[in-house]
């Protein structure tokens, strides 16, 4: 007797059927999500205003710490000067005539933020790679300056990050061209 | 105000389970996808993040002259065995190596045609000397960023994997105007 009123107790609290929508909903978003920021997450932007040049070969372009070179010599997404500017500076330093005065204070201030995060003692050369992003049409001295001034500041790994072309590459090889 | 009909119907459609006569409500389905497209469409950036690529650069070889600085090499694989470099101007590409006593070939224009050269020719170099998969790049200083791409692209395709790039030795500030 008291068996059948507990089971008749019970009997209310049966699950009859299990509403799957919101679990289904719920797995949608989170495989969209997870898709998404799996693949394009870690992945680098462009910096705005730079003409990158293009390449077919080359190695996925992660989200670094970069320096962009166009009108504007940014780091980090941080206005720093004008290019042109960067490339009339004169160096402070006799023995280092690529010195940028400005950008290797900007970028010693990144270095070092980034040595006391990860414990590394100062004056010691970072392992973090500085990806560069430079317009195709500026000279290589420019570019020259750059790297050196980014290699005084601690950062010895560079990475060139350019617009990937699809496709194939001409490999019309001309054995006139050489002599 | 609604007659009782209306108010009993509308009961019995509350009660309805979500699956009754066969029929599964897609309406929160279609909320969601609308949200998630939505926001995908505000913050696409995955074309233009997807279309980049890059170069890592090595430091450029040190030529040691000191026995302080032999002594500082720590295994015979840092030592290069063949000191491979290409020269690039606005006119011309210098292929030099110091294998076999010394190498040297120049390569007129920087056309694709020429690029083309220049990868059979490091092709050519890396099947010679397998060991090695170093290279150095000295571009002239007034050769622009676009050109000395194509050449490191060039170079990774011949298999070279520590590609450096080198400067010449100047006193005096970069020139302000774009590359010709």
């Amino acid at each position: 007797m008291r068996a059948a009123r507990r089971a008749a107790q019970f009997a209310k609290f049966r699950i009859t059927e299990l509403n799957l929508v919101p679990l289904v909903d719920t797995l949608v978003s989170i495989v969209f999500f997870a898709l998404t920021t799996a693949t394009v997450g870690e992945l680098s932007p462009v910096v705005p205003g730079v003409r990158l040049p293009e390449a077919h070969v080359g190695a996925a372009a992660l989200q670094q710490l970069t320096l962009g070179i166009g009108p504007q010599v940014t780091l980090g997404g941080r206005p720093i000067m004008s290019t042109l500017d960067a490339a009339r500076a004169p160096s402070n330093d006799p023995t280092q005539p690529l010195l940028i005065p400005p950008l290797y204070a900007a970028m010693r201030v990144a270095a070092d933020s980034i040595r006391r995060a990860d414990r590394i003692a100062f004056g010691q050369p970072l392992d973090v790679p500085l990806a560069i992003q430079g317009d195709k049409s500026m000279r290589y001295d420019l570019l020259a300056r750059m790297m050196q001034t980014a290699r005084l500041a601690g950062f010895r790994n560079l990475s060139l990050q350019v617009s990937k072309q699809e496709g194939p590459v001409d490999s019309t090889a001309a054995a006139t061209g050489a002599r | 105000m609604a007659s009782l009909f209306h108010r009993s119907k509308q009961r019995r459609a509350e009660r309805a389970p979500v699956t009754a006569h066969g029929n599964i409500n897609l309406v929160p389905l279609v909320d969601t996808l609308t949200s998630i497209v939505f926001f995908s469409l505000l913050t696409y950036q995955g074309e233009t993040m997807m279309a980049l690529t890059s170069f890592d650069l090595s430091l450029p070889p040190v030529v040691v002259t000191t026995p302080q600085q032999a002594s500082q090499v720590k295994s015979e694989k840092d030592v290069l065995n063949l000191l491979l470099a290409v020269r690039v101007s606005n006119d011309e590409l210098d292929v030099e190596h110091s294998g076999n006593g010394g190498f040297r070939q120049a390569i007129k224009g920087l056309d694709a045609a020429a690029l083309g050269t220049l990868q059979a020719l490091m092709t050519q170099i890396r099947q010679q000397y397998p060991q090695n998969k170093d290279v150095l790049v000295i571009p002239s200083d007034d050769v622009a960023y676009d050109n000395i791409i194509h050449v490191l692209e060039r170079l990774r395709l011949a298999g070279f994997t520590g590609i450096s790039l080198g400067t010449r030795a100047r006193g005096g500030p970069a020139a302000a105007g774009p590359a010709r």
